[in-house]
């Protein structure tokens, strides 16, 4: 059973997904135009979640758009074609995260969260900063499936098909991590 | 639903709207529930409140520019490929019609030889038979002479003769199993030579004889 990533994109259909990855893998800008259109923004969301800077989350979504250019001829349709794009996304988050782990300093942080316009300017900034140091600390399993639910409000199907684990895991996990959070939140 | 302290775990787990409920009453008893309900809470929030988002206008012309690239590369190394694939195509389709030229010639060559050889044998037992008949023509006038043999040098021309004929007839036997031996050949043509040279000798003779 295919899911869509739900969210301010339009639900998409199966013959709707091989068109988009047929425009990719023929390497059709305004397929990819489109895509950006729809995505975009949440995918620049889900890599700022990852890597914490703007800088990295919009390197991450082009690297994303050339993976996608490159593998769309193995798009299967199993999960929707938004859903097979977070998971190349996610996982490019993975690897830019190995490589740039030592660059993400914190003074990046504060300097990004300042240019970072909020939807809620009510909570204060220091449990915001808090948050993500704490995140940084985070698995990347843990990380990303607390940001997608948390942050995104994906459920637990979604996430479970673009991380690739089941959803009573993907719950677990997400309730495990907020265990380890709240022991920490308290200090 | 009444919770204890050892279920709020499982309320948190279940994280439906019920279960926080029941949860949220539980704190409002207890002091150590309500702080652990407070802290799992203002997690969310202030997870909610973190959505970014920024305006990233050069985004999508870097991304299209990049996209753009990567298929003009693409095509170029396919281009390539086609190059490759076609001069190695030339390459085999050329060595294959040298193959097939050299083989023809070679194959042709060696049917023009075996004519000329079977062309040269032909001729030289045509020769050879001339030589013969004009040998044996030559006998057949020394013969009467021969069988008439009264000098001790005609009978030793005549047994030179037969000594003659039997080694011809060995070695014309030889030649038949070995058409193409042009050792048997020279051989047959010497003893032939010998033959026609004792029948002069032969004539001569009886001439000298005759007319003293």
């Amino acid at each position: 059973m295919t899911s869509t990533i739900s969210g301010s994109a339009p639900p998409s259909t199966g013959a709707d997904d091989r068109r988009l990855a047929e425009g990719c893998a023929a390497g059709d800008t305004k397929v990819f135009e489109e895509i950006y259109g729809r995505f975009g923004e949440r995918m620049k969301r889900v890599a700022w979640n990852h890597l914490g800077n703007a800088s990295d989350a919009e390197d991450a979504v082009q690297e994303t758009f050339l993976k996608i250019h490159r593998s769309a001829t193995t798009f299967t349709g199993e999960a929707s074609f938004s859903t097979w794009a977070y998971r190349i996304l996610v996982n490019t988050c993975y690897d830019a995260l190995r490589r740039r782990r030592r660059r993400i300093e914190e003074s990046n942080i504060d300097d990004i969260t300042e240019t970072a316009e909020r939807t809620a300017p009510n909570v204060d900034d220091t449990k915001r900063i808090a948050l993500r140091r704490m995140l940084d600390e985070l698995p990347e399993q843990r990380r990303a499936v607390f940001t997608l639910f948390e942050i995104e409000g994906l459920s637990h199907a979604e996430i479970a098909e673009i991380l690739g684990i089941s959803e009573g895991n993907s719950k677990w996990i997400l309730f495990a991590t907020k265990k380890e959070l709240q022991q920490k939140w308290k200090r | 639903m009444n919770s204890t302290c050892a279920h709020l775990d499982d309320l948190l787990f279940d994280a439906s709207p019920l279960a926080m409920e029941t949860a949220a009453r539980h704190a409002e008893e207890c002091g150590e529930c309500a702080e652990k309900l407070a802290a799992w809470n203002d997690i969310g929030d202030t997870a909610r409140s973190m959505k970014a988002s920024w305006q990233s206008d050069l985004l999508w012309p870097r991304i299209e520019r990049a996209l753009k690239n990567e298929e003009k590369q693409r095509l170029s190394r396919s281009k390539w490929l086609w190059q490759i694939a076609a001069g190695f195509v030339l390459t085999v389709a050329l060595g294959a019609t040298v193959f097939y030229a050299v083989r023809t010639q070679t194959h042709d060559a060696a049917f023009d030889h075996d004519i000329l050889r079977i062309a040269a044998m032909d001729e030289v037992e045509r020769a050879e038979r001339s030589h013969i008949e004009a040998i044996e023509r030559l006998e057949k006038v020394a013969e009467s002479r021969l069988d008439d043999a009264q000098t001790p040098l005609m009978v030793s021309y005549k047994e030179k003769l037969m000594l003659l004929d039997d080694a011809i007839d060995e070695c014309q036997a030889n030649i038949d199993q070995n058409r193409q031996n042009a050792h048997l050949r020279t051989q047959l043509l010497a003893m032939y030579t010998e033959k026609q040279q004792t029948l002069t000798d032969v004539l001569r003779e009886d001439n000298d004889v005759s007319n003293p």
